[in-house]
C-alpha cells in the first residue's frame, strides 16, 4: 500500500496531487504534508484524487480535518478528479454537502 | 549458579573439540548452547568473557594481542546487552499489554451488550465480529414503552482501542436520552451534538437508526452518513438500497438529520450493515455490492439469524479467514401476520 | 571508607578521564573484565548527560563496605536542567529518545542499586552501587 503526494504552490494556490492508497497507513503522510497547506491564509488548496483508487474512512478523516483547518484559515479547498469508488464514500456520508468537489468526473474504473 | 558452572564446562568442551576437528557436530552443540544462554537470558559480554576464560584454559601461550582483543570485543558487547536486556523487558511488557486489551475487550462486551428482542412479526437476526480484539462497530436494540423496538447500527472511523473508547461514549448517551425523545432523527441530532464536543477534528461516527412500529408495520429512520442498508421486496424478489441521506456524526455541531418511514410488507425485509460487509476483498478485488445481495437471496428462506450465520461464514472464506474491518450485519425480517 | 576521588565533567575528554579513574578503582577492588567493562558504561552514560545537559558537574568514586560486601559507589551529581518526569526516562524504551537521561534504564541494569534524585531547574543526583561479586 503506497501513497505517493506530489504538491506544486504558488501564487496563492497549493495543488495536490495524489496516487495509490489512502487507508490508515498512508492517511498519516497525507495528513502531514495536507494540513500545513490549510493553514496558510487565503490560500486556495486543490486536490487531485484521480490516482486514488482506494480510499478508507480514515482518508475521510483527514479531509473532514483539512476542512475545518481552511475554514478557520479564511482559505478554499476542492477536491477534483474522483474515482466513483471514492466518491461514493463523500456521498453516503454525506461530507458531499460540505466538501467543495469537482463534480466533472471522469468516470474512471471501479 | 550451577547450570552456570556446567555452561562453562560444557562450552570449553565443545570449543576444544572444535579447534581440534572441526567438525559440524560441534557446531551443532553451538547452536544448542547458544539456544539455552537465550533463554537464560545470558548478556552478550558474559559469553564473549565465558569464551576468553576457555581459551585462557585451553591455550594458556595465548598472545597478548589476541587476548587484548578480545577484551577490546567484550567492551564492544556492553551495550549490545543492555539493549538485549530491554528487549527482553519490553516483550514482558507486551504480553502484559496483550492481557490487558484482552480484559478490556471482555469489558467492552459486556458494556455494549444487547439482547435481541423477540418479538412476533419480526424475525431478527444480527452477527458482529471485530477485525481485531476490540470492535469499532456496534448495534443495540431498544424495546420502547408503546411497543416500538429500536435498532442503531454504528460504525466509528479506524478500529481498535480509540474506536472502541469512543464506542462506549455513544452507548452511554444513547442510555442517557429520554424515552420520548427517541425518534430517529432526533437521537441523531443529539448524538452528534455529543461526538461533535467529544472527539477530535478527523474523528467521526456513522450511524443508522431504525424504528420499527409493531402496529403500522411501519419503520421510521434516518441516517448520520452509514453504508446504505437494503429493502428486500418479496413480491418482486428484488434488493434496493435504502437512501437516507444525513451527514456523519461530530463533523458539524448544526447537522440535522431527515427521517423516513415506509411499511414493511409480509416476507420484505431491511438489510443493514457496515463497511466491513461491502468492503470484502476477494483476493486483490473489492466484491461489487451486488455479490453481497446475491449472498444473502441465497439464503432469504431461512430464518433471520441462520441467514445472516451463513452470509458471514461465506465471507470469512472468500477472505481466507482474516477481517480487514470491523463485520456488522443485520437482517430484519417481516413474518406473514398472525405466524 | 577511603577518600572520595572525583572528575569534572567539562568536556567530551572528561567522560575518559572518569572512566579512566573509575575502571583502574575498580580493578584495585578486584572487579573481573566484565564488570570492569559495565562499571565504565555506567560512568560513560553518567558523564555523558553531565556533559551534554549540565553546565556544572562531576563523577566521584568511593569504595564501599557494607556487611562484608566489598563494591564501588558511583555518583554524579550536576546543577543541570533537572529531568521532569523521572518514571517516564527509567521506562524501558525511552533509551531510543537520544535526550537527557536515555541511558539510564540501561546504567540501572548494569549496576546492584540504583537511586536518582532531580529537581527541576536545580539540577540531578545519581548514586549507583556495584558489589563485588
Amino acid at each position: 500500500m503506497n501513497l505517493n503526494i506530489d504538491v506544486t504552490e504558488g501564487n496563492g494556490k497549493s495543488a495536490m496531487k495524489l496516487a495509490g492508497e489512502i487507508d490508515a497507513y498512508t492517511a498519516p503522510q497525507l495528513k502531514e504534508k495536507l494540513l500545513p497547506l490549510t493553514k496558510i491564509e487565503n490560500n486556495q488548496v486543490e486536490v487531485d484524487l484521480e490516482g486514488v483508487h482506494y480510499m478508507d474512512s480514515t482518508g475521510l478523516g483527514v479531509f473532514i480535518s483539512a476542512l475545518k483547518s481552511v475554514n478557520e484559515s479564511d482559505s478554499k479547498m476542492r477536491l477534483i478528479n474522483l474515482q466513483n469508488r471514492v466518491l461514493r464514500l463523500f456521498q453516503i456520508t454525506g461530507l458531499d454537502e460540505i466538501i467543495t468537489l469537482d463534480t466533472a468526473i471522469r468516470g474512471g474504473n471501479d | 549458579m550451577e547450570t552456570l558452572k556446567s555452561d562453562i564446562s560444557n562450552y570449553r568442551n565443545l570449543l576444544k573439540h572444535y579447534i581440534e576437528v572441526r567438525d559440524e557436530q560441534s557446531l551443532y552443540g553451538a547452536e544448542q548452547i547458544s539456544k539455552m544462554f537465550i533463554k537464560n537470558n545470558v548478556p552478550p559480554e558474559e559469553i564473549i568473557n565465558l569464551h576468553i576464560q576457555a581459551l585462557e584454559e585451553l591455550h594458556p601461550d595465548m598472545p597478548d594481542y589476541f587476548r587484548h582483543s578480545m577484551n577490546f570485543l567484550l567492551e564492544i558487547m556492553i551495550s549490545y546487552g543492555i539493549a538485549h536486556q530491554e528487549h527482553h523487558s519490553l516483550r514482558e511488557e507486551q504480553s502484559e499489554l496483550k492481557s490487558e486489551i484482552a480484559m478490556a475487550a471482555g469489558m467492552q462486551e459486556t458494556l455494549l451488550a444487547t439482547t435481541k428482542p423477540e418479538i412476533d412479526c419480526l424475525d431478527i437476526g444480527v452477527v458482529s465480529v471485530s477485525a481485531n480484539q476490540m470492535s469499532g462497530d456496534y448495534y443495540h436494540f431498544l424495546k420502547g414503552r408503546d411497543d416500538s423496538i429500536g435498532i442503531a447500527i454504528a460504525d466509528v472511523i479506524g478500529k481498535g482501542i480509540p474506536a472502541a473508547l469512543c464506542m462506549s461514549m455513544i452507548k452511554y448517551s444513547m442510555d442517557s436520552f429520554p424515552e420520548a425523545t427517541m425518534n430517529p432523527k432526533t437521537i441523531l441530532k443529539n448524538l452528534n451534538r455529543v461526538v461533535e464536543r467529544n472527539v477530535d477534528a478527523g474523528m467521526f461516527i456513522t450511524m443508522f437508526y431504525a424504528q420499527y412500529i409493531p402496529s403500522e408495520s411501519k419503520i421510521r429512520y434516518a441516517s448520520a452518513g452509514h453504508e446504505p442498508g437494503f429493502y428486500y421486496n418479496a413480491q418482486t424478489q428484488k434488493f434496493e438500497e435504502i437512501k437516507a441521506k444525513g451527514l456523519v456524526l461530530g463533523v458539524s455541531p448544526e447537522a440535522d438529520y431527515r427521517q423516513y418511514e415506509r411499511v414493511i410488507h409480509s416476507g420484505d425485509m431491511v438489510v443493514l450493515l457496515t463497511d466491513g460487509v461491502t468492503e470484502c476483498k476477494q483476493g486483490d478485488r473489492f466484491i461489487e455490492i451486488e455479490e453481497v445481495l446475491d449472498v444473502l437471496n441465497q439464503y432469504s428462506d431461512l430464518p433471520a439469524q441462520e441467514m445472516v450465520d451463513k452470509a458471514y461464514k461465506h465471507f470469512e472464506r472468500m477472505q481466507n479467514f482474516q477481517f480487514r474491518d470491523d463485520f456488522t450485519l443485520m437482517v430484519l425480517k417481516k413474518e406473514a401476520d398472525g405466524q | 571508607m577511603e577518600p572520595q576521588s572525583c572528575v569534572k565533567i567539562k568536556q567530551e575528554w572528561d567522560i575518559v578521564k572518569a572512566r579512566q579513574l573509575g575502571r583502574d578503582i575498580a580493578r584495585e577492588v578486584g572487579f573481573g573484565t566484565v564488570d570492569q567493562a559495565r562499571i565504565a558504561t555506567t560512568i560513560s552514560e553518567l558523564a555523558r548527560n553531565i556533559y551534554l545537559y549540565a553546565e556544572d558537574g562531576e563523577i566521584c568514586f568511593e569504595v564501599s563496605e557494607e556487611s562484608g560486601h566489598k563494591g564501588i559507589l558511583i555518583s554524579s551529581v550536576d546543577t543541570g536542567p533537572g529531568i521532569e518526569n523521572l518514571s517516564q526516562v527509567m521506562e524501558d524504551g525511552y533509551s531510543t529518545s537520544g535526550g537527557l537521561g536515555a541511558g539510564l534504564p540501561g546504567v540501572k541494569r548494569l549496576v546492584d542499586k540504583f537511586d536518582i534524585e532531580s529537581e527541576t531547574g536545580k539540577g540531578t543526583q545519581i548514586q549507583a552501587v556495584k558489589w563485588l561479586r
